[in-house]
């Protein structure tokens, strides 16, 4: 590999740690569009909600016979 | 729709023009943003808002915020800033007159293309090529992690992206600390010839937020 | 970009690894999207089972240390943890997890893992 293009990546690589799994999190939704894929981010406290809610749907994955 | 870059202080400098932003204030502090951009996220969009937050670095203590977040409007943000300004602000002191620095260590190149130890068949084996890598882990903490860290006002071990990496750390340091450190990080490699590291920097505080 | 070097070693290519697909960086999160909630409960609960495998796997390490271990007890620990490991590579697979998704942010504590 070219060394621009060795560069480039190894500062991407640092750079994609820090903005993305870094800084400060505003309101708990981010919303970020990459291609034609939407992805969510929930904070923790949202999701342990949603075990509440899940587990009284019956919505838990099955993982005794799994382990 | 706005998109956010950084916390800081208000008042402050005039924003820098490398983009149009605003900043939106409350309680002392002030949130910039920008009107939303509707871009696929591609790594020029990343070092673009890298930038933007770099330029604002230069003059002012910030916290950055996490790329991608989204708010309606300037009212959204303000009550985002009001409904946790003394965490914040808490969070800014913390980071006030310094950088992240950013280290990253590997092995040097073994002699084959960086070929792996054959998997471990037997109990014995596994454990023993875990408690190597554990020593080795042990090894480089001492010889790398604590003596920078000792010259950073926090330091933060990250996950590693590369199974290979034997290190991966942030450190917050003063700025005017930040040429010592890279000295030590040099000499720190001449000490070290069958280690690699690596220092990029100097970043916005990205892993001392408290987040 | 390439101003953000303020060390680098020979070899700059060690710390290059696979370029990283901006997809899968940006995915990295946990999904409570109704639809994917099952694969971001497997998350949480995967993330818990590693901290006790990785809590476990430490422990036998240091009873191997300090020599209370026969080597037939170590034969047998080392295959239930090669085993384990594996069945977690598999669990990961089946939900669509990297080893990087099994974590946990506990704010200015850091990491769990």
């Amino acid at each position: 590999m070219s060394n621009a293009i060795v560069e480039r990546e190894v500062a991407l690589i640092d750079l994609l740690d820090r903005l993305l799994g870094g800084g400060v999190v505003i309101a708990g939704d981010i919303t970020l569009a990459a291609a034609d894929v939407d992805l969510v981010y929930v904070s923790l406290r949202a999701l342990i909600a949603s075990v509440a809610t899940a587990e009284e749907k019956g919505m838990l994955p099955r993982m005794g016979s799994a382990l | 729709m706005i998109d956010l870059f950084a916390i800081t202080d208000d008042p402050a400098p005039p924003l820098p023009t490398v983009a149009p932003l605003s900043a939106v204030a409350s309680h002392g502090l002030a949130l910039v943003c920008a009107p939303a951009a509707h871009v696929e996220v591609s790594p020029e969009v990343l070092w673009r808002h890298e930038e933007v937050v770099e330029a604002l670095m230069e003059d002012r203590d910030l916290l950055p915020v996490r790329f991608g977040t989204r708010l309606d409007d300037e009212t959204a943000a303000a009550r985002a800033l009001g409904e946790r300004h003394e965490e914040l602000a808490t969070a800014l002191d913390r980071v006030r007159g310094a950088v992240e620095l950013s280290v990253r260590v590997f092995g040097e190149r073994s002699g084959e293309a960086d070929a792996d130890p054959p998997d471990p068949v037997t109990g014995a084996e596994y454990l023993r090529a875990k408690a190597a890598a554990a020593a080795g882990e042990r090894s480089v903490l001492r010889s790398v992690h604590e003596p920078l860290a000792s010259r950073a006002r926090e330091s933060r071990r990250l996950a590693a992206r590369d199974r290979h990496e034997l290190l991966t750390a942030a450190y917050l340091v003063d700025r005017s600390a930040v040429e010592p450190f890279v000295e030590q990080v040099s000499r720190l490699q001449s000490a070290n010839p069958r280690l690699r590291l690596l220092c990029t920097g100097p970043w916005p505080p990205y892993s001392f937020t408290g987040e | 970009m390439s101003d953000k070097f303020l060390h680098t070693p020979p070899d700059l290519d060690l710390f290059a690894g696979e370029p990283p697909r901006l997809d899968d960086a940006l995915s990295r999160r946990v999904n409570a999207d109704p639809e994917k909630l099952e694969r971001g409960l497997a998350q949480l609960v995967l993330t818990v089972v590693e901290l006790l495998r990785q809590l476990m796997e430490r422990q036998a390490l240091r009873r191997i240390d300090g020599g209370t271990l026969s080597e037939d007890e170590e034969e047998r620990l080392g295959r239930t943890f090669m085993e384990l490991d594996k069945r977690m590579e598999e669990l990961r697979t089946e939900f669509g997890l990297d080893a990087e998704d099994l974590n946990l942010n506990l704010g200015p504590l850091g990491n769990l893992l």
